[in-house]
C-alpha cells in the first residue's frame, strides 16, 4: 500500500515556515521532497539544528548546493528537469537570476509545476515588501480583528497565516497536479502570502462592499452572530500569580436548549433564571451580569471539571490548553498518537518531536515520520536517483564545494 | 451547468460540510470543481450566519454564507421522504468525492459506507472535531471551543484580557484547507490506481498542528535561549521578543528590527533617536538578546513619534519588514491588492457587488467567482443532468 503522492517529485528551494511547512505535508504523504539547502544559507532558523528547521522539515532529503557556484546552479538546472515541482519562497526572481526558473525550466519539462510563495506576488507597488507572518497579519487586517473592542495592539498570538500559507501552497500544488492529468502540461502558480490573509477576513470584506462596514475586534464574542455564554471564564487551580499560570475555561452556549443545560450544571443559581436571560438576545443585552454570575461558578472549580460537566449534558465547554496540556494531557491528542517521537536519531537532540498529519488515510496510511536531514545528508542518494549520478561523482562535486 | 476552465474542472463534489469543512469545499468550488451542496427545503442554516446584506429593498443575504458557500451549485431535498433519499443517493453516485462533517445535515442519510462498497473509486473526507474514538469524539466544539482545547486561546490576549480565540472563522479555516488538501491527496491516488478511500480528519489535531512556537518551544526550550518552556499570552509580543506593534502617530505598526538589526540601529542613528544604542556593549553579538531587547525600547519611543504610513513605507524601502496595522476599509482599498486586481466582481443572488478573490494565481487555469444562488436554485437543473424525469 503506498502513500497517496509517491512518485511526486518535488525541489524544494523555500526556508523559514511557510514553504517549509507546504512541502512537509507532501512529504508526509509519500513525495520525495528533496530540501535544497547550504552551508552559506544554514543560519539562524534555517541552520539544521534550529529548532524551528527540525519542526518543518521532517520527511524530507537534504541536498546541499552552492547555488554561487555556476557547477551548483547547473545541478539544479538539470534537478528542475526532472521534478514535478518547484517550490520557493523568495521574493520574485531569484530563481531566474539562477537561471531555474519557470520560463527556461518548461522548454525542457513542460510538465512542471512551479509555485512561488512570496510575501506580496508579483507586480504592484509593494511587490518588494519584506514580509513575515507578523508584518502579514497586520497589514491583511487579522491583528486589528482580533483583539478586544478598542484595542488593535494584540492579534493572533502566532504565526497563523505562515502555517496557513503554506497549507494553501499544498492545496494549488496538489489541484496543479490533477490540472495537469486534463492539460497535458505543468503551470506555474503567483502565490501571494498578504493575499492569502487578505482572504481570511472574506465575510468582513464583503459586508464593507455591501453595507460599508468596517469591522472591530469583538473579543470572543461572535462579530455577527448572537449566542451567550461565549467567553472564556477564569478557574480555580492557579499556582501563581503570573499569566502562564492561570487556568480557563471556554463555555459557548449556541442555543437556548445549551443555555438551559447550562443552567443545571451550574445548580440552577436564582440569577440565572431571570427572565431577561431567557433568550440568547436578552444574555447578549446582559452579557455583562451573565459573565459575572457565570465567573462566579467558574472561579471555583477546575477548567477539566467544568468541561466534563458541561459536554455530559450537551454544553459546548473546553479548557484553554497550554502546551503542556496538550503535549502531557490531552487524552484524545494521548488516544491518537498525534504527539510523538521522530523515527531517527538526530545528532545531539537524540529524539526529535513532531504532530503527524490530522487525517488519516484508511487505504493509504501515512504512517512514516523520520527525523529532520542534516545540510547535504543525503546527497549521493538524491542524485544518484534523480540524476543517475555515480557515488564516486558527487564526492568529487562534494570536495570541489559544489555541494556544501 | 458549472463547467469552467479552472484547475479541477470536470471534478464532481459532494459538500455536506457544516462549518469545520466548508471553506474546504470552498477551495475546491473556486478551483474549478462542480461542487454540489444539498440543504433542506427551508434553506441551509448556514445562511442564517451574518453578516447579512443590509439593503432595504431586498431580501437580505448572509455574506458569511455567500462567501464559505462560493460557486456551488444549491439542491434542496428533504432526506426524511423517499423521493429527497432517492435523489441524495443520486447526487452521491455522481461524485468524485463527498466531503462530509458529522452530524451535518444529509450525512447520515447518504449512507457513504454503502457509497463506497458499490464504488470503490470513490473518495470521502469525513470531518470530526475531535476524531471518530476517543474520550473527546462526542463532544462539541464550536469555535471558541475548538480554539481553547486546540491551544490558540493560551497565547492570544494580553495579560490584561482573557485568552481570545481568532477573529471570526480563522480557526474552521484552518481544518478547512486540511479538508481540501485531503481531498486532492486521495484524488491523486485514484488517478494512480483506481482505489478510491475514506479519510477521517480532525479538526482538534488540524488546529494543534499550526501554533507555530507553541509546541516548539514546550519540547525544545532548552536549545533556544531565554525562551520559556510554556508561553503565556502576551499581546502582540513574538516568541522571539523582536516583534511587537506599536503606537505611532495616527495608527499602530508591527515594528521589528529584524533581520538586520545593524541597519535600525543605523536608521536610529541617522534620525538622531538612537539614545545609547552607539555604546559598545550593544556591538557584542554574544549579547544580541540584551541588544535586541534594547533596540525595541528604543524603536518604542521614537516610533510614537512619528506618522504611521510614511515609517511603513520608509522602513519598507529600507527592506525592514514593518507592518502598518490596516483596518478592514483600509485592506479594502489597499494599492497592492488594487494594482493586482485582486478583488473580484460578485453576483449575489442578483445584486452585484466586490469580494475577496482568489489567494493564488495560475497561469493557465484561472480561478473565477461565479453567481451565488438562492435556496435549491440549481435543483431543477441538476435533476435534468441526472435524468430524474426519466429514470423515477
Amino acid at each position: 500500500m503506498s502513500r497517496p503522492l509517491e512518485g511526486i517529485r518535488i525541489l524544494d528551494f523555500s526556508h523559514v515556515l511557510a514553504g517549509p511547512f507546504a512541502t512537509r505535508i507532501l512529504g508526509d504523504m509519500g513525495a520525495d521532497v528533496v530540501k535544497i539547502n547550504s552551508a552559506a544559507r544554514a543560519v539562524g532558523a534555517n541552520k539544521a539544528t534550529h529548532p524551528f528547521y527540525i519542526m518543518w522539515n521532517r520527511n524530507k532529503r537534504a541536498l546541499a548546493v552552492n547555488m554561487s557556484s555556476e557547477e551548483g546552479r547547473e545541478t539544479c538546472r538539470k534537478l528542475c528537469e526532472k521534478a514535478d515541482i518547484v517550490i520557493d519562497n523568495f521574493s520574485v526572481g531569484v530563481l531566474d537570476r539562477w537561471g531555474v526558473g519557470y520560463e527556461s525550466t518548461r522548454k525542457v519539462n513542460p510538465g512542471v509545476i512551479y509555485i512561488q510563495m512570496s510575501g506580496m506576488g508579483e507586480g504592484g507597488p509593494w511587490s518588494k515588501f519584506v514580509t513575515y507572518a507578523p508584518t502579514i497579519h497586520a497589514i491583511a487586517g487579522l491583528t486589528a480583528l482580533t483583539g478586544v473592542p478598542g484595542r488593535s495592539d494584540i492579534g493572533i498570538g502566532f504565526s497563523y497565516n505562515d502555517h496557513q500559507a503554506g497549507l494553501h501552497g499544498a492545496v494549488a500544488i496538489l489541484a496543479a497536479l490533477e490540472s495537469r492529468q486534463n492539460l497535458g502540461r505543468g503551470q506555474r502558480i503567483d502565490m501571494s502570502q498578504f493575499e492569502v490573509g487578505v482572504n481570511f477576513s472574506g465575510p468582513s470584506l464583503l459586508d464593507y462592499f455591501v453595507n460599508n462596514n468596517s469591522s472591530e475586534p469583538t473579543g470572543n464574542k461572535l462579530p455577527y452572530d448572537i449566542a451567550a455564554p461565549h467567553a472564556c471564564y477564569p478557574c480555580a487551580g492557579v499556582s501563581g500569580d503570573a499569566v502562564v499560570d492561570e487556568r480557563w475555561v471556554a463555555i459557548a452556549c449556541m442555543t437556548d436548549e445549551q443555555w438551559g443545560a447550562f443552567k443545571g450544571v451550574m445548580g440552577n443559581p436564582a440569577w440565572a433564571d431571570e427572565s431577561v436571560f431567557d433568550s440568547a438576545s436578552g444574555r447578549v443585552e446582559n452579557v455583562t451580569r451573565l459573565d459575572e454570575g457565570v465567573t462566579k461558578y467558574t472561579q471555583t472549580l477546575s477548567p477539566e471539571d467544568i468541561m466534563v460537566a458541561c459536554q455530559k449534558v450537551g454544553v459546548p465547554a473546553g479548557v484553554v490548553q497550554n502546551a503542556e496540556d496538550l503535549v502531557e494531557r490531552d487524552p484524545q491528542l494521548k488516544q491518537s498518537g498525534f504527539l510523538h517521537t521522530d523515527e531517527g536519531e538526530y545528532g545531539k537532540f537524540g529524539v526529535t518531536y513532531s504532530d503527524k498529519l490530522p487525517f488519516q488515510f484508511e487505504a493509504t496510511p501515512c504512517d512514516i515520520y523520520e527525523r529532520v536531514h542534516r545540510v547535504g545528508e543525503d546527497n549521493v542518494a538524491v542524485l544518484q536517483d534523480w540524476l543517475d549520478m555515480s557515488e564516486a561523482d558527487v564526492k568529487q562535486a562534494e570536495e570541489a564545494g559544489t555541494l556544501k | 451547468m458549472a463547467e469552467t476552465k479552472g484547475a479541477l474542472a470536470g471534478l464532481r463534489i459532494l459538500d455536506l460540510c457544516d462549518e469545520r469543512g466548508i471553506y474546504g469545499a470552498k477551495m475546491l468550488a473556486d478551483l474549478g470543481a462542480d461542487v454540489v451542496r444539498p440543504e433542506p427545503p427551508e434553506g441551509d442554516s448556514l445562511r442564517k450566519r451574518g453578516p447579512h446584506s443590509e439593503d432595504e429593498n431586498a431580501t437580505p443575504v448572509s455574506l458569511w454564507h455567500a462567501f464559505f458557500a462560493s460557486n456551488r451549485r444549491f439542491f434542496s431535498l428533504d432526506p426524511e421522504n423517499a423521493e429527497g433519499q432517492k435523489q441524495l443517493q443520486k447526487l452521491v453516485d455522481r461524485a468524485d468525492i463527498v466531503l462530509s462533517c458529522d452530524g451535518a445535515f444529509a450525512v447520515d442519510a447518504a449512507q457513504l459506507e454503502a457509497a463506497q462498497s458499490r464504488r470503490p473509486e470513490l473518495v470521502v473526507v469525513d470531518t470530526t472535531s475531535f476524531g471518530r474514538e476517543g474520550p473527546w469524539a462526542d463532544y462539541l466544539a464550536p469555535d471558541l471551543v475548538a480554539a481553547a482545547l486546540g491551544g490558540v486561546c493560551a497565547v492570544t490576549g494580553d495579560a490584561d484580557t482573557p485568552p481570545l480565540k481568532g477573529f471570526g472563522e480563522l480557526n474552521f479555516m484552518v481544518s478547512g484547507v486540511y479538508v481540501a488538501i485531503a481531498a486532492l491527496s486521495a484524488l491523486n491516488h485514484v488517478r494512480q490506481s483506481g482505489e478510491g478511500q475514506r479519510v477521517n480528519l480532525s479538526v482538534h489535531e488540524s488546529i494543534v498542528s499550526c501554533l507555530e512556537h507553541v509546541l516548539m518551544a514546550y519540547w525544545y526550550h532548552e536549545s533556544l535561549p531565554s525562551t520559556p518552556r510554556i508561553f503565556p499570552r502576551r499581546g502582540s509580543l513574538h516568541w522571539s521578543d523582536s516583534y511587537v506593534v506599536m503606537k505611532a502617530k495616527g495608527g499602530s505598526i508591527m515594528v521589528t528590527p529584524i533581520p538586520d538589526i545593524e541597519a535600525q540601529i543605523f536608521w536610529l542613528v541617522e534620525q538622531d533617536a538612537h539614545q545609547d544604542l552607539l555604546e559598545e556593549k550593544y556591538s557584542d553579538p554574544r549579547q544580541i538578546m540584551a541588544t535586541t531587547r534594547r533596540v525595541m525600547e528604543v524603536l518604542q519611543d521614537w516610533v510614537a513619534t512619528q506618522d504611521v504610513e510614511p515609517l511603513f513605507l520608509t522602513a519598507q524601502e529600507k527592506h525592514m519588514p514593518y507592518g502598518w496595522v490596516l483596518s478592514i476599509e483600509h485592506v479594502a482599498n489597499n494599492p497592492q491588492l488594487k494594482a493586482r486586481d485582486w478583488f473580484v466582481p460578485y453576483d449575489l443572488a442578483g445584486a452585484a457587488t466586490t469580494g475577496p478573490g482568489a489567494p493564488y494565481l495560475f497561469s493557465e487555469t484561472p480561478w473565477t467567482m461565479g453567481s451565488y444562488g438562492d435556496t435549491g436554485a440549481d435543483t431543477q437543473a441538476l435533476l435534468d443532468e441526472m435524468g430524474w424525469g426519466d429514470a423515477s
